[in-house]
Order: C-alpha cells, then sequence, then structure tokens
C-alpha cells in the first residue's frame, strides 16, 4: 500500500514536471486550492488508517469531491466578489495541523 | 497497519492514482510559482538596468549642455552669437528704457456699466506691447517674464498668463529702447495710455537710464519646425 502512494507520487511528480502546458495565474491560486484539499486528504487518510477506520473509498471520494469542490467554490466566489481562496488555504491548512497532530499522538501510541 | 497490508489490489490501485494525481498537481503549481517569481525578478532586473542607462544617458546629456553652452552661448567674442541672443531673449539685458505700471480703476464703477470696462484685459496689455514694438523697444519684459517671439498673453481666468507663468495686476511692463520715443508712443493723442485714463485704470510711467530685463526662463524645444535654409538656396 505504501509502495503502491510512493509509486502514484513519483510518477505524478514526473509527469507534471513535464508537463507541457502552463497554467495562467489567475487558475493558479485554483490549483493551490486544490492541492491544499488533496494534502488534507492524504493526512486524513493516513490519520484514518492510523486509528485503523480507514476506507479506499472514503479516502479517494474525498480526495477528489474535495479539491474539485474547493476549486469550484473559490471560482463561482470570483463571480460575488469573494476571495473564499483564502479561507479555503485556511480551513485546510488548519485540519491539516490539527491532522499531522492526531497522527503524531497516534504513533506515539496515546 | 496490518489492514494496510491486507487490502485488495482494487484499494492500491485507487490510492496510487490518488497520489499520481497530488504529485501531479504539486509539481504543475512548483512550476507556476516559479515561473511567476522568475518573472517577477526578470521585471526589476529589467527596470532597474533601464533606469542606469537613463541615468547615464541623463548625465552625458547634461554634459553636452554645459559643453555646448560653454562653446555656444557664453562666448561673448562672437558678435553673431551675441544678436542672436538678443532677438532670442535667452540671455538677461540692461539698458535705458521706461517702466509702466498698469493696475485696476480705482473710480467707483457707475450702475449698469460693465465692470468688465474697469479692470485690465490681455487685450490692454497686448495693446501696450504692440504699441512698445512700434516705438522700436529692444526687449521688453511683463511682470519679469521676457517677451519673446513665442510669448503669449493670454486670458486666465482673473490671471494673464504670459509664457505659461499666471500673473495678476499690477502689471509691470519694462521695456529698453529710447526712453523718449516709447513715452510719447504711449502717451500719443487717442492712443493706448488715453484710453485706460477714460476707464480710470492707473498708469505710471517711469523712464529710467539702467533697466534691468531677465532672460526667457522657459525651455521650448522645436517640435515641427525644421530650418528649410537648405531648400531655399536650391530655388
Amino acid at each position: 500500500m505504501i509502495y503502491a502512494a510512493i509509486i502514484g507520487l513519483v510518477v505524478g511528480l514526473i509527469a507534471g514536471s513535464h508537463y507541457p502546458f502552463s497554467i495562467p495565474p489567475e487558475y493558479a491560486r485554483l490549483l493551490a486550492v486544490a492541492v491544499m484539499a488533496g494534502l488534507d486528504a492524504v493526512l486524513g487518510g493516513i490519520r484514518a488508517s492510523m486509528g485503523s477506520n480507514y476506507d479506499t473509498m472514503v479516502f479517494t471520494s474525498g480526495f477528489f469531491i474535495n479539491g474539485i469542490m474547493a476549486s469550484l467554490m473559490c471560482y463561482a466566489s470570483n463571480w460575488i466578489g469573494i476571495d473564499l481562496y483564502m479561507v479555503a488555504i485556511l480551513i485546510f491548512g488548519m485540519r491539516m495541523f490539527h491532522n499531522i497532530g492526531v497522527i503524531r499522538r497516534l504513533y506515539m501510541g496515546k | 497497519m496490518k489492514k494496510l497490508i491486507t487490502m485488495d489490489l482494487q484499494g492500491k490501485v485507487l490510492v496510487a492514482i490518488v497520489f499520481m494525481v497530488l504529485g501531479f498537481m504539486l509539481s504543475v503549481q512548483y512550476k507556476v510559482t516559479e515561473q511567476q517569481r522568475s518573472i517577477r525578478m526578470d521585471r526589476v532586473e529589467d527596470l532597474s538596468e533601464r533606469l542606469k542607462a537613463m541615468e547615464t544617458e541623463n548625465k552625458h546629456l547634461l554634459e553636452e549642455i554645459n559643453e555646448l553652452r560653454k562653446n555656444g552661448v557664453d562666448n561673448p567674442n562672437d558678435p553673431s552669437q551675441e544678436r542672436l541672443n538678443l532677438l532670442a531673449g535667452t540671455t538677461e539685458v540692461e539698458g535705458a528704457g521706461i517702466e509702466i505700471v498698469l493696475d485696476d480703476s480705482n473710480i467707483p464703477k457707475k450702475a449698469n456699466e460693465n465692470p468688465n470696462l474697469y479692470i485690465i484685459h490681455d487685450e490692454d496689455l497686448l495693446r501696450v506691447l504692440n504699441e512698445l514694438r512700434a516705438a522700436g523697444a529692444e526687449a521688453i519684459s511683463l511682470n519679469d517674464q521676457r517677451i519673446v517671439a513665442m510669448s503669449e498673453v493670454r486670458c486666465a481666468g482673473p490671471t494673464v498668463s504670459i509664457n505659461n507663468v499666471r500673473s495678476a495686476p499690477p502689471y509691470v511692463i519694462k521695456a529698453i529702447g529710447a526712453p523718449k520715443t516709447l513715452t510719447s508712443a504711449m502717451r500719443l493723442r487717442g492712443g493706448v495710455v488715453e484710453t485706460f485714463e477714460f476707464w480710470g485704470i492707473q498708469v505710471k510711467i517711469k523712464s529710467s537710464e539702467n533697466l534691468h530685463i531677465p532672460a526667457f526662463k522657459a525651455h521650448r524645444g522645436f517640435e515641427f519646425a525644421k530650418s528649410a535654409a537648405d531648400k531655399e538656396e536650391k530655388k
């Protein structure tokens, strides 16, 4: 499982670095939101697997749907002049740090 | 961890796909950020380089101006240069002449009369200037603005604009020329001063042996006019 994750990550990184198209700056922030959502989902998945209530479907759907929804909402909020981008980054960041804390505690068995 | 190892193949593939997408997004995001940073840095470098180039160019041009000034304008031995300077009004001049002080009317305005008649307008000043020129004035200034070939005397609200500088009454006109000729030209019967006095506009004329008239200060480039001396010769 861990090997699958590492292989996937490496393949993705290589594919991305050879990706010939550039993303315009106004969409780069949407991608940033998606990246944050993805990292959040991965940390959440690790936490769940250490707490032994991991489910592949929950993890996969969470990863894709969270990322897509967050990006879409940020994109749509631009129409009404709200910078939801900041909020999304903030919330995902907070959740990531929280998850890291929980993982640390689980790892130490406390 | 046990559960992770016993996961079926489908789970592994899904996780691999998830991480692949994550890695892809991460590296694309990294590339975009890097690009933006390099663009910004390029711009800063470009601008500072251009600034440096401009500064050196500016310095060179200033040096050139000084050089040319030394060789050209400030060469008192060249009589043609002196004449050109006097014509263009680029140097201070002094000599005998008259000084005219004009101020708005001080007599009480009658009812139903146009108040405009009691104050000095650009047209009045132009008449004075024209009369002075007709009487052979060699250099004229209006409120310390040298009147040259391209000077304007123009109404600008309550003020008058001369060489793009605004001034208000009293107007001090200095003219270098034969003092007697200039004074009598002003005081001609039916002339400028008589008209002014009719409306109570205050006119004081003082002749002086040593008047000082400043140089034309504004810089004026020639954008459209080019010397056509060569063409004339060919004809």
